[in-house]
């Protein structure tokens, strides 16, 4: 039988939140909350921005809080107004993108009222909004998540996260590429890439994806073939798997979103993996402005120099 | 003209056209994701789910070559594709809400230009759909005026019967043709019922009220409330049967390349950017704006039509939970 994931506090969790961002937006501590709204679809929602204290009633936290909320707090995203500080619903994952933010200077965390979410977890599709959560349908990132509980954050809701031991199959289906041949590891990725679509709906919804000109959308001259098709697809997600080395911390959001299903978060998971193996670095727990890829140090690994 | 086919014959019949180097293009299973793909053997045809994307790939590829060029001193060598090549094709198993799209991009695709890369895949194409059993809640063909039985765009209609079998009616000398082409297959309409169809649970939308309001509010507040939250990828376009805007691009070197058309999406912020550097799209919520108007203002103003045949795919599969059903059904609330 399927063990079924407890989300019982949800609901109380969603009280919570509501009665403190209508208190920080009554008492204009902040001019706007990022949460989650319910939606049309039973079971769904979606992000959504308020600025009035009465719209407070509208937040909620259920499983299909899935986002990665830290991403309309980029550069790249200029349609959230940025007077003064903002109020955003944070699960400890989404956190450490915002901690990942802070460190590179696009963030400065006076400006921002954390509004922490105790999390058991969320679904890993919300496809089908309503399903129940249990360790079928519960995301992948959320089976190995050290984060359940927010730090550092200016409001957390009393409740205790419950989060079962289960067992971790990104590492376990990294120990399986690993394990293959290179020729077949290279088998696997072209079948992955070939799926394809160019939407970049990976990076739209990447929190570190801020650039405000992808190299990847230049054409004079063109770095990376624009068109979906094997060539380019594949150099665009191994540039984009070097370019979140060290700066991703497995939010995950680029794996869900992806209509083609392209198991994207392996890629950035193999890469923290090397990070933390070679420089004992894991990007989102505190705010460091210089990761491992940017700066030298003679205690660096040079064994690759030969 | 009304036949039936076991399902037995059915297999027989892909397998037979599969054999005679038709191709055929069904729901499959690829790399864990079910897309309308060629098919090696009819056994590979998964009839139950809906594609993950839409059957205008058939005629619309994701991609394709238009030309190639390559440069020698001074001479530059142009080399065309040649239509002429596209295969005979069987589109099969296809959704009402697919096929329903099909006639829409025809419109597009015949009209001010004759896009021949399109129209000789159409003219190579046998349609052939599949009554809908099932829906979800992202389902809404019938909110936007066809239904899990429509038959529009379809050369041929599959019913799925109790008991096994399919009813087949025929809407074109296409869909004759095909049954012609392989009668021992096909037998005597039977008695048997059909499958009670999908039932879709999105109340039917007034598409007058929905034009006339956004005829008159290109500006308007509420686009900001429904798309500030877009991020501005182009899942939604790129999965929909009907959205049909494409880029064109040379792809090599200077001395040897390739032109090439591919799929494009009004969500992406490069969709409107001028080579000045002006956008007059600067903001998420006016490229979503043209995505609404277009489904249900532009092209209703140009072919008396709706872009949109509800499939629920851009709802099912956005981001940040945009659902279009939902917003066409706030506007046709609005007073106008």
């Amino acid at each position: 039988m399927t063990q079924s994931i407890d989300t019982s506090s949800y609901s109380a969790i969603t009280e919570a939140i509501q009665a403190e961002a209508q208190r920080v937006l009554g008492d204009g501590t902040v001019t706007a909350v990022i949460g989650y709204a319910a939606a049309r679809r039973k079971g769904s929602a979606q992000p959504i921005v308020i600025s009035q204290a009465d719209d407070a009633a509208r937040l909620i936290f259920t499983p299909a809080c899935v986002n990665n909320l830290a991403v309309y707090l980029t550069k790249a995203k200029k349609e959230i107004p940025r007077n003064g500080r903002i109020g955003i619903v944070v699960k400890g994952c989404d956190l450490k993108a915002l901690v990942g933010l802070m460190g590179e200077s696009q963030l400065k965390r006076e400006n921002l009222y954390l509004i922490g979410i105790p999390c058991s977890g969320v679904l890993a599709s919300t496809i089908q909004p309503d399903t129940e959560l249990t360790a079928d349908t519960l995301a992948s990132k959320c089976r190995e998540c050290d984060a359940h509980q927010p730090t550092g954050c200016d409001f957390v809701p009393p409740q205790l996260p419950v989060a079962p031991e289960l067992e971790k199959k990104y590492q376990a289906e990294i120990s399986r590429l690993e394990a293959l041949t290179p020729a077949e590891r290279w088998a696997y990725w072209k079948e992955q890439f070939a799926k394809c679509i160019k939407c970049y709906a990976c990076r739209q919804v990447c929190p570190f994806c801020f650039c405000e000109q992808c190299l990847c959308d230049r054409n004079k001259p063109q770095m990376v073939e624009t068109t979906p098709r094997p060539a380019g697809n594949t150099a665009w997600h191994i540039v984009r798997a070097m370019h979140l080395a060290g700066r991703c911390a497995g939010c995950a959001e680029c794996e869900r979103v992806c209509p083609m299903d392209i198991p994207l978060n392996l890629l950035n998971r193999k890469m923290a993996k090397e990070l933390k193996e070679l420089f004992d670095y894991e990007a989102g727990f505190e705010v460091n402005d210089k990761g491992p890829l940017t700066m030298f140090t003679e205690k660096d690994d040079q064994s690759f120099i030969k | 003209m009304q036949k039936y086919i076991s399902q037995q014959n059915f297999t027989a019949l892909l397998d037979a056209l599969i054999k005679q180097g038709t191709r055929v293009v069904a729901p499959k299973l690829n790399a864990g994701t079910v897309l309308y793909e060629p098919l090696a053997a009819a056994g590979e045809m998964v009839a139950d789910q809906l594609p993950r994307r839409s059957g205008k790939e058939a005629f619309f590829p994701l991609c394709e070559e238009i030309m190639s060029y390559e440069k020698t001193g001074q001479q530059v060598a142009l080399t065309d594709i040649d239509p002429a090549r596209f295969p005979e094709t069987v589109l099969i198993g296809v959704r009402p809400c697919d096929a329903a799209a099909i006639p829409v991009l025809d419109a597009v695709f015949s009209w001010d230009y004759k896009d021949e890369f399109f129209l000789e895949r159409r003219r190579k194409t046998t349609v052939v759909g599949l009554a809908c059993t099932t829906a979800d809640d992202a389902c809404f063909c019938t909110a936007v005026g066809i239904s899990p039985a429509e038959t529009r765009g379809s050369d041929l209609f599959l019913s799925p019967l109790v008991g096994g079998g399919y009813r087949c009616e025929s809407y074109s000398d296409k869909g004759e043709a095909l049954i012609n082409s392989h009668s021992a297959l096909f037998a005597e309409p039977s008695g048997a019922e059909a499958l009670p169809l999908a039932e879709p649970q999105t109340e039917k939308f007034d598409l007058k009220k929905v034009k006339a309001w956004l005829d008159e509010h290109f500006e308007d507040p509420a686009w900001d409330s429904i798309a500030t939250r877009c991020v501005g990828c182009g899942a939604c376009a790129f999965v929909c049967p009907a959205c049909h805007c494409f880029d064109i691009v040379d792809e090599g070197t200077e001395k040897k390349g390739k032109r090439r058309k591919s799929w494009d999406a009004c969500g992406f912020w490069k969709f409107t950017h001028h080579a000045s550097g002006h956008n007059p799209r600067d903001q998420q919520p006016k490229r979503y704006r043209n995505r609404i108007m277009h489904k249900f203002k532009y092209y209703d103003d140009k072919f008396g039509q709706t872009l949109c045949t509800g499939c629920g795919r851009c709802i099912r599969l956005c981001p940040v939970g945009i659902d279009i059903a939902a917003i066409v059904e706030e506007i046709s609330k609005k007073e106008v």
